[in-house]
């Protein structure tokens, strides 16, 4: 049916993409709005590449911050070794070797992870993670210890194209440079033979077995080409931060990487990019305003894992079928019911937890301080008045949620039924 | 070329203690339609297992076209022409109808584990996914995720799969289970049709497919072959009678 080689709607989409991230910053100037555009870049290529195995190949890996870890540290040196005598350009392509060096970790690391798939693969992702963590504290001569490596991007006497990197928005420029060109390769490979037998072991390894392919080969393939993603993200954040710790390979990290991609979701190529760009705002802003923020992510992601198991491109993709129906109109009201006691529900948790996470953590922390910029006022915790005002709205909004989200899921019931009688 | 298709011999196959099969000697020449009959539990899979290399053979020899394949991975056996279906729908259910038979040609056509060629552009390997579907009947339910089709669609696409591949020794098992006459029927005729000029063992419990399709017989009882030959030698065959006796193969030999 579409054996256009370019759809047009694809090419829109992806000129769409590439025009609203180069615009971005022209419309929001400050070094922090910088900044977190920066981070967003590079946790769309690395999530992305975490998707390669989680996504298309069923690959759950607890260890992916390996690859972009190693690729981080590599580049870090590379950059040092380049010294002064290196130019921008040079600069300009020192992801690449974040990249190399993510494969060729690949190469050896994931000879040992990809002989099993499934449990066993996450168990042994997961060990090689801890191996390489505990290698990184006991080699500080190369991970540089608890203060890292770190090094200056600006590097040689002339600019290139007018560019030194120096300026954060030069940097944003080159993220979006290598995270759209590797955005589109990694896409390209999901169109390849392989790409479609990773599927295809995804699916079922043992009839892929059948049709003649060797499943511990195309994991393995998978395996390297996801690590060059990887790598090129951690080349990224090298030089981005000019600065890199062992935190970058840390199971932490691996842990993040999974979050962003499991709510973006992982059955879409897109899912990723919208799971790495959601989480991101949520560690950076939310983490500016609260020192609860860990435990908003972690209610987050059980709500998404509970609700959505599909991630939010799911989401996307039933609204945009209905929308293709003509039914969405039909959900819209409902939706807009459902978020008014959804927001109570919110306010009240919101309130209970911030006051909590003062009390529990002390004055001390802080936190007492942003339990009330959160909320806007003043309160005395010590006092049942703020605790029974944010229980009763808590239980107002859970009372009420429950109630007209009891309707909007016999609506949506309806609805999806009307969609898949039309189609049959 | 005068090697057999496929020759076992001797080929014995535990599980922990239990023997379920105990020395089978069997030749299927080349071009034959051959049927492996024989009551549940007799062991008809676990012979396909072994032949196929989904599971290891405790002892024997099997040869596939002249040579040795003890030994050898699924794949392996795969790229050197033999290609067979499941008694249980083994199929890639997240894929449409069409990217299922796409993944069964890819590797028959060369393209391995390319990861620098577009596959809209391979023209070959639509055409011949596309071709297979034609044969199926499944044409209709291109775009159609596998999971979500019909126990007979399924069943259907079972087959395409495994001869999409264009492998010319084929063995099919219990194709036709679970399915209606008309459905059996149906099916009967895709496979006599895309079988035609392969060698095609196929396990079948239906007495008048079996006698209907194939040139010879084998019949499996307990882990061993008691009879091999002509459907009309089968027929009054004393050992078979008695295997069989009050059971499917009076009636289905009487229809
Ligand atoms: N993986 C296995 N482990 C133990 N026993 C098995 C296994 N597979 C099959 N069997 C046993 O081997 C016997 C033959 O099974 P099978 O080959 O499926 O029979 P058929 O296909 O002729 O109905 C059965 O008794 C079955 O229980
Ligand atoms: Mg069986």
């Amino acid at each position: 049916m579409n054996s256009v080689i370019f759809p047009r709607g694809r090419l829109l989409l992806w000129g769409g993409g590439l025009a609203l991230a180069i615009a971005l910053p022209l419309l929001f100037k400050s070094g922090f709005m910088v900044s977190l555009l920066c981070q967003m870049g590079i946790m769309v290529v690395f999530a992305l590449s975490y998707n390669m195995l989680l996504g298309q190949t069923g690959l759950l890996s607890f260890g992916h911050a390996v690859y972009y870890g190693l690729g981080a540290f590599i580049t870090m040196h590379t950059l040092n070794l380049i010294g002064k005598d290196g130019s921008p350009l040079l600069v300009a392509l020192l992801p690449l070797v974040g990249g190399l060096a993510g494969m060729l970790a690949g190469v050896v690391l994931g000879y040992v992870t990809t002989k099993k798939a499934g449990t066993t693969f996450a168990m042994i992702s997961l060990g090689i993670g801890e191996l390489v963590a505990a290698c990184a504290l006991m080699f500080p001569g190369f991970f540089g210890g608890e203060g890292g490596v770190s090094g200056n991007r600006v590097i040689g006497k002339e600019s290139f194209l007018g560019f030194t990197w120096g300026p954060q928005v030069e940097m944003y420029g080159l993220i979006v440079l290598w995270a759209f060109l590797a955005t589109v390769a990694m896409f390209a490979l999901t169109q390849t033979p392989l790409g479609r037998m990773a599927n295809a072991v995804r699916d079922n390894p043992e009839r892929a077995e059948f049709v003649g392919y060797d499943t511990q080969r195309v994991r393995y393939l998978m395996l390297i080409l996801s690590g060059l993603f990887a790598g090129i993200a951690g080349g990224l954040t090298a030089l981005n931060y000019e600065i890199v710790t062992a935190e970058t390979l840390n199971a932490h990290t691996s842990g993040v990487v999974l979050l962003m991609t499991f709510v973006g979701g992982i059955g879409f190529f897109y899912g990723p990019i919208i799971g790495a760009i959601l989480i991101t705002v949520m560690q950076i802003v939310i983490g500016g305003l609260t020192h609860a923020w860990l435990l908003y992510f972690g209610l987050f992601f059980l709500f998404m894992v509970l609700m959505a198991p599909g991630g939010i491109a799911s989401l996307i993709a039933v609204q945009h079928k209905l929308w293709q129906a003509g039914l969405l109109g039909r959900m819209l009201p409902h939706y807009l019911a459902t978020a008014l006691p959804t927001l109570v529900l919110l306010a009240g948790l919101v309130g209970l937890i911030e006051m909590g996470y003062a009390l529990l953590a002390g004055e001390g922390v802080g936190a007492g301080d942003t339990a009330t910029k959160v909320m806007g006022m003043e309160m005395q915790l010590n006092a049942p008045g703020p605790w029974a005002a944010a229980l009763g709205v808590a239980a107002l909004g859970l009372a009420l949620t429950r109630w007209i989200g009891g309707r909007t899921r016999v609506a949506w019931n309806a609805t999806l039924s009307t969609l898949h009688g039309d189609k049959a | 070329m005068n090697s057999p298709a496929i020759r076992v011999s001797g080929l014995k196959k535990n599980f922990g203690a239990s023997e379920i099969i105990r020395g089978v000697d069997l030749d299927i020449q080349r071009g034959e339609r051959h049927a492996i009959i024989g009551p549940n539990g007799a062991g008809k899979s676990t012979l396909f297992h072994l032949i196929s290399a989904r599971l290891p053979v405790t002892a024997g020899a099997i040869e596939l076209k002249g040579e040795n394949v003890v030994g050898l991975k699924p794949f392996e056996i795969a790229r050197r022409g033999l290609s067979r279906s499941f008694q249980i729908t083994n199929i890639f259910h997240n894929l449409s109808v069409f990217e299922n038979l796409r993944c069964a040609v890819l590797w028959s056509l060369g393209y391995r584990y390319s990861f620098w060629q577009r596959l809209s552009g391979l023209k070959d390997a639509r055409q011949r996914a596309e071709a297979v579907m034609e044969e199926i009947g499944l044409s209709r339910r291109r775009d159609t995720p596998a999971g979500i089709l019909s126990y007979a669609e399924q069943r259907a696409l079972e087959i395409g799969i495994t001869i999409a591949s264009g492998a010319d020794v084929i063995l099919l098992d219990e194709p036709t289970a679970g399915m209606s006459n008309t459905e059996t029927e149906e099916a009967v005729a895709m496979i006599r049709r895309v079988t035609e000029g392969k060698t095609l063992v196929m396990v079948e419990h239906d007495m008048g497919v079996v006698f209907g399709l194939a040139d010879r017989i084998s019949v499996l009882v307990y882990g061993q072959i008691i009879a091999t030959d002509a459907p009309a030698a089968i027929r009054c065959n004393a050992a078979v009678q008695e295997a069989y006796l009050g059971t499917s193969l009076h009636s289905g030999i009487a229809s």
